[in-house]
């Protein structure tokens, strides 16, 4: 087996090559860019020639570089997952917020705010109930995603759509009952919660975060070429050797896990999976070594992006920057969809 | 060396669909199934390509039976083709063909290109590699399919004492010159050692092109033997159910 290194530069091409490297350096430069703006500003350069007042290191340390971290690592995942889901359900709308993935996770998380009290009142992993739920929540939507729409053939589009409709309305009906019998405390958990923003989070939550979806996203990449077979059709990729069983596993659990970890931290954040993916084959190509690297580190970008026009717009409020994906996203889905009518 | 098919039986549900069926896919031979519409043809082909298990009988390939080859070192065996679904993604040609390649130890590019060299020169496709796929018609389509399942044999990596080549109807949408060009290269495969197994319609192209021939209809093997010893007016009138006549003396089968 040849290892995943030698392989990622054996299938991509010299293009996708030079794509990859200009992404990361841009990668690098918006989350410079991404720490130093906000509410006030201040050059990053600083912190290493240790010029900053008391004030700005704690602004630093424990605002802006979590924050811009947990932006760059949601928006890879989200961005790999929509390009997981699309190779392995075979079809370019998938996105875990339109099928229901993310409803999934987040009637996960809604449920372990309201319930973890009732059933774990004093247990010592209680802040990592959340994201477990919120994993179990889009593992279980994807499942059920792939048994209603298998043997559907090229027209599981419209069916996956439509299931995704159903699924996100059930876990809204979820959500409100929760919200409906929770208590005061609760209720401001799961308000605050929806809401969805990448401020407010702490090292301790985000760490193991960041170690989790970045080896998940790893671990993912090689993948990459029986995702390519795959697009032969199961039988065609069993011949040639896939384990098609196992490999619809391995995508349902990697996409659940950085799923459901992205939704529980920073709640729906919407269009991502489905517009980065899209912008990255019209620009290099659709094999998948290429497209999954590249989806993390454009959806990487566009995310620290959202998320600084989210502090930078409204000062000193803050817009949700789910608010920002959707408002590019949703034309861009329309798009899509005009688009397909013309073929 | 051959690819030995034992009494299959396979049934869905009270469906009979094989009844003991037994084969042999010789190396060095081309094996033509032919038979009716519904009369299990593609069933028995994804038996012995291993994507589907008989309820009885056994596929030994080269004495080891079907079931104790891993998926991995099955393809590294066989290469099939049918009807293929379509690819949603904008591949080029290029990378489809590169589909079938088996990853090795190591992937030698050198030795991928060589390879892809000579299936673009055998099958008059190295003009499309950069194409679009999606962008091609129905029988460039196939040609590439097939290039792909010519491919997949010639990493010789692999310590296999024999290959074998499987197709379903792989004439489809070819217009007759391309397929003869088809039969002609899986004629030439068959000289440098490979087995080929393959599903046709047309009874003069089977005729003439086939080391051994098996008819099949109802899921029964009915005549099984050399071109020469199956192609008779009773035998082909009793399956088709219509008047086929066989004239000796050009070769040529008529029926209508």
């Amino acid at each position: 087996m040849l290892n995943g290194l030698d392989r990622f530069f054996r299938y991509i091409s010299l293009k996708q090559l030079i794509i990859f490297n200009v992404l990361i350096l841009v990668l690098i430069l918006t989350m410079i860019v991404g720490i130093s703006k906000g509410s006030f500003d201040f050059s990053v350069l600083k912190y290493f020639t240790g010029n900053l007042t008391t004030l700005e290191e704690e602004v630093l340390v424990n605002i802006r570089f979590p924050r811009v971290l947990l932006a760059a690592v949601v928006g890879a995942a989200l961005s790999m997952s929509g390009a997981c889901l699309q190779g392995l359900f075979r079809n370019p709308l998938a996105d875990p917020g339109l099928i229901g993935v993310s409803a999934g996770a987040a009637l996960g998380a809604a449920f372990s705010i309201v319930m973890s009290a009732e059933f774990f009142p004093d247990f010592l992993f209680t802040p990592y109930l959340l994201p477990l739920s919120a994993i179990l929540g889009s593992a279980f939507v994807i499942s059920i995603l792939f048994i209603i729409t298998r043997g559907f053939g090229f027209e599981g589009m419209t069916y996956m759509l439509l299931a995704g409709i159903a699924i996100n309305a059930l876990a809204g009906v979820g959500i409100g009952i929760l919200t409906y019998i929770s208590d005061d405390a609760e209720l401001r958990g799961l308000t605050f919660w929806t809401m969805g923003s990448f401020g407010g989070v702490t090292w301790n939550l985000i760490i193991p975060a960041i170690v989790i979806i970045l080896s998940t996203i790893v671990w993912t990449l090689r993948i990459s070429r029986k995702l390519d077979l795959l697009q032969l059709g199961e039988p065609e990729a069993y011949r040639l050797g896939v384990d098609i069983k196992k490999l619809r596993f391995d995508i349902i659990m990697s996409s659940a896990i950085i799923v459901g970890i992205s939704v529980s931290l920073t709640g729906m954040i919407g269009f991502v999976g489905l517009v980065v993916p899209h912008l990255v084959r019209l620009f290099g190509g659709v094999n998948h070594h290429y497209l999954l690297a590249c989806s993390a580190l454009t959806g990487a970008i566009l995310m620290v992006n959202a998320d600084l026009l989210s502090r930078i717009l409204i000062q000193p409020a803050e817009l949700p920057v789910g608010l920002i994906t959707s408002a590019i996203g949703s034309p861009f889905f329309l798009w899509l969809i005009f688009r397909m009518r013309k073929k | 060396m051959s690819i030995e098919v034992n009494n299959i039986s396979y049934s869905i549900k009270d469906l009979q669909i094989l009844r003991d069926v037994s084969l042999k896919i010789r190396k060095n031979e081309v094996l033509s199934l032919l038979g009716p519409n519904g009369s299990g043809k593609s069933t028995l082909l994804k038996i012995i390509s291993g994507d589907i298990n008989p309820k009885s009988g056994s596929v030994l390939f080269d004495d080891i039976n079907l079931n104790n080859i891993n998926i991995i070192d099955r393809a590294r065996i066989r290469s099939v083709m049918s009807q293929s679904q379509d690819i949603i993604y904008d591949f080029s040609v290029k990378e489809v063909i590169e589909m079938g390649w088996l990853e090795g130890k190591e992937f030698i590019t050198e030795k991928f290109d060589n390879a892809l060299y000579k299936v673009g020169i055998e099958c008059e496709i190295s003009h499309l590699f950069d194409k679009s796929f999606n962008q091609l018609s129905g029988g460039e389509k196939r040609k590439v399919h097939f290039a792909r399942t010519l491919i997949q044999m010639y990493n010789r990596d692999f310590e296999t004492k024999s290959r074998y080549i499987m197709l379903d109807e792989p004439t489809a949408n070819l217009d007759i010159s391309h397929e003869l060009q088809l039969i002609n290269i899986l004629k030439k495969k068959t000289l440098e050692g490979f087995g080929v197994f393959i599903i046709l319609h047309d009874l003069n192209l089977a005729y003439h092109f086939s080391d051994k021939v098996a008819f099949i209809k109802e899921g029964k093997i009915c005549a099984f033997g050399t071109p020469d010893e199956v192609f008779k007016e009773k035998i082909l009138t009793e399956i088709y159910g219509l008047d086929v006549s066989f004239d000796n003396s050009t070769k040529k089968i008529s029926y209508y």
